[in-house]
């Protein structure tokens, strides 16, 4: 249970790093498996205090990682706990939203099929299910990895203070 | 809505590995627990069973199909409730005992009689009523053993574990921001490893 205690806080650093590193890579976060893919924080982010206050912020927009209110939210501490994220592959693109305590995906939109019986249809969605939970898992992944390395760390934690306490450029 | 077309929203647990040759023993299993209707003569309020992905009537799995062309299970978990909601009953049971004592000539029924009547007039609305019917998608991989279902609700995923705990006789873990590390590769020590991280507070100055 501790473990998965935890686990709460590593769900908010990394959809908070995912928002760091897609905006500091122009849209993109590099991944061995699928290449170079797109992330990008769409429609609605919400964001809750890291201390015991629990307060929290809502943004509805376009694109709420740039609005001034979310960023806000980030200078007085807040972490994001749900976000509406678009993501691309060469391929494939998706939308779904993540909750970062459980690390549930919800309103998740697929590419669209071409299978022509029903069953072939629901195999081919399970394949694509498949590869963006591939994806998002791998994206995990990355994070975690620097998250455990006491050399790099350090440094992007750095980069995501400074970029917490910047005014967006939007 | 769900896995077979519209938007998704789901959760994801894991199961050991599949024992070899679980085609026919498992179409057993899915036919000891498959969906059984509430009888409205019945004082049953739920039930719960495994219908086929495509049929919410039926429950005919055959060794030979139960596995897709991608390598899934696909099932359905039928959760039918029939519960007359209680303002209703209510509202029905005065209404019948207003009646009751009118015929009789009297003001009102005596306690013992009203409850007699409140079974009475809770098994008529019974058998008008239709039960409430949930369908959750399930999927379950037999490569990998993920299992997906298609809701994020607690109530119908504690409903949905403790059916398929029982019906396969395994253990369901959810997938979580902690399982997925070994999941997906990462050992036992670094996943242990990680508990010594302490939260980072990205607005302050670190320290030390």
């Amino acid at each position: 249970m501790a473990g998965e205690m935890r686990g709460t806080f590593l769900g908010r650093e990394f959809l908070t790093w995912l928002w760091f590193e897609s905006e500091r890579s122009g849209g993109t976060v590099n991944s061995e498996q699928f290449g170079a893919v797109r992330v990008d924080f769409g429609q609605r982010l919400s964001l809750q205090s890291t201390s015991g206050a629990r307060e929290g912020s809502t943004v509805k927009a376009e694109a709420p990682g740039e609005t001034e209110e979310a960023r806000s939210a980030l200078r007085t501490g807040k972490q994001v706990t749900t976000a509406r994220l678009f993501v691309a592959t060469a391929d494939r693109e998706f939308w779904l939203s993540i909750d970062a305590d459980t690390f549930t995906f919800s309103g998740v939109k697929l590419p669209s099929v071409l299978g022509g019986k029903d069953d072939n249809k629901v195999d081919e969605r399970l394949l694509l299910l498949d590869e963006l939970e591939g994806v998002v898992d791998e994206l995990y992944m990355i994070f975690i990895k620097l998250r455990a390395d006491p050399q790099a760390w350090p440094d992007i934690r750095e980069g995501i203070h400074q970029w917490v306490l910047a005014q967006p450029t939007a | 809505m769900g896995i077979a077309s519209g938007n998704i929203s789901y959760l994801r647990f894991f199961t050991a590995a599949l024992p070899e040759g679980f085609e026919e023993p498992y179409c057993d299993l899915l036919a000891s627990h498959k969906f059984n209707e509430i009888d409205p003569r019945s004082e049953l309020e739920e039930s719960v069973g495994w219908v086929e992905f495509g049929d919410a009537f039926d429950c005919n799995y055959s060794p030979d199909t139960l596995v897709s062309n991608s390598g899934h299970i696909l099932l359905r978990l039928r959760i039918d409730k029939l519960k007359i909601p209680a303002v209703s009953l209510k509202a029905y049971v005065d209404q019948a005992a207003r009646g009751r004592a009118a015929e009789a000539g009297r003001d009102k029924l005596t306690k013992r009689e009203k409850d007699v009547l409140k079974l009475e007039v809770k098994n008529q609305l019974r058998m008008r009523s239709l039960p409430r019917m949930q369908l959750v998608e399930v999927v379950w991989n037999v490569s990998t053993g993920e299992v997906r279902v298609a809701s994020t609700s607690k109530a119908i995923a504690t409903t949905f574990v403790d059916k398929f705990e029982k019906t396969f006789s395994v253990q369901l873990n959810p997938v979580t921001l902690m399982t997925v590390l070994s999941l997906r590769g990462m050992s036992e020590a670094d996943v242990t490893a990680l508990s010594l991280v302490e939260e980072e507070h990205f607005h302050l100055v670190r320290h030390g």
